[in-house]
């Protein structure tokens, strides 16, 4: 979070801007910001003013960073999917701002594609076998379907963006990958299917450009529960056939198949410490290293959890930590190098936990079947709804 | 004395040494003797004679006189020692010779200057012997020398000392033989010591000489010169065997001896006076009466009687002491070798349930939602969705990985069975309720394979109506709100249905209509032509339930007792298996289709190997109530059946492809998790088609999924 979109108002005539969101710096102070305003009042009239700065009816007095964070401002925003076929998106704080409505099957994963800027590009799977590629406007809080992404022949169960944000891969059961473009545009891609009554019928009501994928990667023998991005060129996916592969995209072969015992459900990579965690349908969150060639090597198993391990995900700032849910209602806090015992348990659903994730900011976020979303903050063990 | 024993000595080493000298060379034996001997012999003179020098020097005055003394007598014996016949009567020379030899002659002997002796004048004859006897006062003490004729008379101190050696005492009078003997050595320790000699210096030294011998006998033992005496072994037949000779098979029956059983002592039903409670009630008696005689607890009534005079005799005796000696004779009493045998070791060895892994351990998920009781499950051929029929009316579909409820659908009827169709490309439900077989496409699937399924119903060829089963099956379409739903079709039967299968290819169903009274109990109908007919023509039995082959066209029926196997294509009956059980509550057959499992309701699973026999394979009593379901994994070697006991028991059970292999059948997990609800458990249990996951529906209203 190194910029921040901010507008700024007056009720002094003489001293209004325009009305568009500025991109600045968070860590800037006070005078940082005066300086923008003189800048860019420097056309109307020459003279400095040192202005001071309400931040929703609060003075400014620190950098901008550690008034929103001490303030509770944020402007992150998570995404959610739901079994009500719709996604969803919200502030930290538990507010919600829009709902994306639009598939005509259960939502089954979602991500953002860019979340910088005042629209930001989110992506939504769903079992009805297609996803959709939205545009947020977070300004005007509109949402608008771009390209619905078709090929799947089953629930499109997971999908996952690439690092560069320029393309996603996602995985269904049909036991299929395909990667597609998640950059925007305003062509359709040509189907060569020959057009029958019914299809016809589907495209007129369908939202957004029709998109096709630029790649399949077929290997997997069930359905593919999970994919990520290990780096811009590898993908890592999971399935019900008891292995995690990974695959070059470029050449769009296999690289690696490491094999377990159990279904996979989740699976996460954390570039820090490069290693793979997954979730089965069993106990145990297993700790893998994917580069190994030979495979099955499992480095360090944890196992807490009373139920299928639904969801695991690394910490995106540390090296060590993981959080993971469970269908035993709990989510926990794992540090890998106390593998006996979890960090803490974070006992907050009341129906099963189905997924997990971090924010940037080293918030913990779960959903689960007790429709809840719940973030806890980990220094403070605070949770909200 | 002791020069006579040195010259014995030296005499005895005399022949040793001339024997060394002889033959040193080849006679160690004797060698070695001889050096014993000397080294012996040196040692003990030496030994001696030392003592006895030394004794006699240091010792005080007392014992120096007795020492004089000895030597002094010691002296007068050497004066002596040549002239051993000092107490011979030496007047007659002749020795020590029987006299008769001078019987004949005039004298006895010989005096010491050479003359005769003669003999003194025999006067005497026996009758003046028998005078001087009588006479004589001296004759008792008067003796007879031969050897001079004549007769003496004993003095008065020879008679006494004649009869002092007579009664065995000393000759001497003043001889005290009861003298205090005087200890020489005692253990007393005295001032002054017998000896004040010096220890030897050999008394401490090592025996060289015992040393050499000791390894003279060494080397001899070792160069086997010397042997170690030898036993004398007893094989001579010092014992015998005495019942050697005896027949061996007497022995054995006498060993073998079992006595006749006892006649069981008279108790108290047999008194004449027995206690109230052995006698008879009315209802007893009655049972006494109605029972065979060889059924009977007594083989008599009790009787009371109020004294022992009024017990009439007993009319049974004859016939009693008849049967005893009947059962002395005929029955054969002889012991029983019993083998002992380990009772583990008659188990066979299985192998152990962790190395037999994968299969359903945990319950992971509870798919909650019903109101009443889950009578059948059925999953998806993609393993994706899961649905359910109920009591409540309704058929839910479920999401396998989420426990979700995607789909809802009310039927308006206790739903007896569903059934998806096999075929993973359409995607069909069949509803079995009261008399309808519903069809419900679930639209869970691809648009295609939804496309097709709907293509499958519609393509019916117009007009040909069912002229089979006498009309009674009706096909219809379902109309508006229903079409909604996801109804498609409905198959109206004439009797409930309780049971509805698919055929693998997924184009023919069956259903069951169980009915003791009528031959109209099994339908197939064909979905694409909308056809329905009745394979059987005769009533064989209560049709339990039905099942296609999965691959060849055989069709199983199982009725109360048995199950039949029917080749569709020949339409004619294979085989019939015989189950052993009561009631036949449900089936299963292996994806390979040569084994089938049924599950009975007097709690047996019975496995059949179509190929071996018609005789179970094996019968599986782990249940403790009745077994509801049972199912076979399409992938694994697993099979689970469920129970009214709420338990779900998963076993192995490998099918091998070689025919002299028998499957190899171990039961590896108890699964509970169904909550017992008016006295039943599990209804209905069902693998997932891909995973070792099983999922089991219960009267407790959910369905639970065990993986």
């Amino acid at each position: 979070m190194s910029q921040i979109q901010a507008r700024f108002f007056t009720e002094d005539k003489r001293y209004v801007v325009d009305d568009v969101p500025f991109s600045i710096p968070a860590a800037s102070e006070v005078q940082d910001l005066s300086n923008v305003i003189n800048k860019l009042l420097e056309a109307k009239n020459g003279n400095k003013v040192d202005f001071d700065f309400l931040v929703r009816g609060q003075f400014l007095r620190t950098s901008l960073s550690t008034h929103m964070a001490t303030e509770g401002i944020s402007t992150v925003w998570i995404l959610t999917g739901s079994y009500d076929k719709t996604a969803r998106i919200w502030s930290t704080e538990g507010k919600p701002a829009m709902t994306v409505a639009g598939h005509t099957d259960v939502v089954k994963d979602v991500a953002w594609v860019k979340r910088e800027g005042l629209t930001s590009l989110l992506l939504t799977a769903s079992l009805d076998q297609t996803v959709l590629l939205w545009e947020w406007n977070s300004e005007r809080n509109k949402v608008k379907a771009r390209h619905c992404c078709r090929g799947h022949a089953g629930s499109v169960d997971t999908i996952s963006v690439d690092p560069t944000g320029t393309k996603f891969c996602s995985g269904s059961w049909d036991k299929m990958l395909k990667i597609w473009s998640a950059v925007p545009t305003d062509e359709q891609d040509e189907i060569e299917e020959p057009a029958d009554r019914p299809r016809k019928k589907q495209k007129t009501q369908q939202l957004g450009l029709t998109r096709t994928p630029l790649m399949t990667l077929s290997g997997h023998s069930e359905a593919v529960s999970s994919v990520l991005w290990c780096d811009s060129e590898e993908v890592c996916s999971a399935s019900w056939d008891h292995t995690i592969r990974i695959w070059d995209v470029d050449t769009g072969g296999m690289k690696t198949t490491l094999t377990g015992s159990k279904v996979f459900n989740c699976i996460s990579y954390s570039p820090l410490c490069r290693r793979l965690a997954s979730g089965s349908t069993d106990r145990h969150i297993r700790l893998w290293d994917p580069r190994t060639k030979d495979g099955s090597l499992v480095l360090l198993s944890l196992t807490s959890h009373t139920g299928w391990v639904t969801a695991v995900k690394w910490a995106p700032s540390h090296a060590h930590q993981l959080v993971s849910g469970s269908l035993d209602n709990l989510v926990k806090l794992w540090d890998t190098r106390s593998c006996k015992a979890p960090l803490y348990d974070l006992a907050a659903h009341e129906d099963k936990v189905f997924c997990v994730d971090w924010t940037e900011s080293g918030l913990m976020l779960s959903g689960g079947a007790d429709n809840k979303l719940y973030t806890y903050r980990y220094s403070a063990q605070q949770a909200e709804a | 004395m002791e020069r006579a024993l040195q010259q014995i000595f030296n005499f005895n080493r005399k022949p040793a040494d001339e024997d060394k000298d002889d033959d040193l060379s080849d006679s160690e034996d004797s060698v070695y003797s001889g050096l014993e001997d000397s080294g012996s012999d040196s040692e003990e003179e030496e030994g001696s004679d030392d003592d006895e020098e030394e004794g006699s020097d240091d010792n005080d005055d007392k014992m120096k006189e007795k020492k004089e003394g000895e030597v002094s007598e010691e002296k007068k014996k050497h004066e002596y020692e040549h002239d051993s016949s000092d107490e011979e009567d030496i007047r007659n020379t002749v020795g020590n010779i029987p006299m008769e030899w001078y019987k004949d002659f005039p004298h006895i002997g010989y005096n010491l200057d050479g003359k005769k002796i003669y003999k003194p004048i025999r006067n005497k004859d026996e009758l003046d012997d028998f005078l001087d006897k009588m006479e004589n006062p001296e004759y008792w003490r008067t003796v007879h020398d031969k050897q001079t004729g004549s007769d003496v008379v004993l003095s008065d101190d020879q008679v006494e000392l004649v009869n002092r050696l007579q009664r065995g005492q000393f000759g001497d009078v003043n001889f005290n033989e009861c003298e205090p003997m005087v200890e020489f050595f005692s253990s007393d320790v005295m001032i002054h010591p017998v000896t004040n000699r010096p220890a030897d210096k050999r008394s401490f030294i090592p025996s060289l000489t015992e040393k050499e011998k000791v390894s003279k006998l060494v080397h001899a033992i070792k160069m086997g010169w010397i042997k170690p005496r030898r036993v004398e072994d007893d094989g001579r037949g010092r014992y015998y065997n005495l019942w050697a000779s005896e027949d061996s098979s007497i022995l054995a029956r006498h060993k073998m001896h079992l006595p006749a059983p006892k006649i069981p002592l008279p108790g108290h039903h047999e008194s004449y006076n027995p206690p109230p409670e052995y006698l008879f009630t009315d209802e007893e008696r009655a049972l006494w009466e109605q029972q065979d005689p060889a059924d009977r607890k007594l083989p008599f009534v009790p009787r009371k009687y109020s004294s022992l005079r009024q017990v009439p005799a007993f009319s049974q005796f004859i016939h009693e002491r008849f049967e005893r000696c009947l059962d002395l004779y005929l029955c054969p009493r002889q012991r029983k070798m019993r083998v002992n045998v380990n009772p583990e070791d008659l188990i066979p060895q299985l192998p152990k349930p962790k190395d037999l892994q994968p299969f359903p351990t945990t319950r992971s998920l509870v798919y909650r939602g019903h109101s009443g009781l889950v009578r059948s499950i059925s999953v998806s051929p993609s393993g994706q969705w899961l649905a359910s029929g109920s009591d409540d009316g309704s058929v839910r579909f479920w999401e396998v990985c989420s426990s979700r409820c995607m789909k809802t659908v009310q039927v308006g009827g206790a739903v007896k069975s569903v059934a998806w169709n096999p075929n993973p490309s359409v995607c069909l439900l069949a509803v079995a309720l009261d008399s309808v077989v519903l069809i419900l496409s679930p639209s869970l699937a691809d648009k295609q394979v939804i496309l097709s399924s709907e293509r499958l119903l519609s393509a019916q060829q117009e007009g040909e109506e069912p002229a089979e089963g006498n009309g009674s099956v009706v096909w219809s379409e379902a109309e508006g709100e229903e079409l909604n739903q996801g109804l498609r079709l409905k198959i109206q039967h004439p009797k409930a249905v309780h049971q509805v299968v698919w055929h693998a290819k997924g184009d023919y169903l069956a259903s069951v209509m169980p009915d003791n009274t009528s031959h109209l109990q099994v339908y197939i109908h064909q979905l694409s032509r909308r056809r329905s007919q009745n394979p059987f023509s005769r009533n064989k039995g209560l049709v339990q339930c039905i099942s296609f082959h999965p691959i060849r066209p055989y069709f199983f029926v199982a009725t109360q007792r048995s199950i039949r196997i029917y080749n569709l294509v020949k339409q004619e009956m294979t085989k019939k298996l015989q189950t052993n059980s009561k009631w036949i509550s449900s089936m299963a057959v292996h994806p390979g289709g040569d084994h089938v499992i049924c599950g009975s309701y007097d709690c047996k699973l019975s496995w059949f190997d179509l190929d071996l026999s018609t005789k179970p394979y094996k019968m599986l009593r782990h249940h403790k109530k009745a077994v509801r379901g049972v199912a076979y994994h399409r992938l694994y070697p697993l099979f689970a059946s469920a129970s009214d006991d709420g338990s779900v028991i998963v076993c192995h059970g490998t099918v091998y492809n070689d025919l002299l292999q028998n499957p190899l059948i171990v039961p590896v997990k108890v699964l509970r998790g169904h909550v017992m609800t008016h006295d039943l458990g599990v209804l209905d249990v069902t693998f997932h088609p891909t995973q070792p996951w099983v999922f089991s529906s219960g009267a407790d209203a959910t369905i639970c999924l065990f993986t």
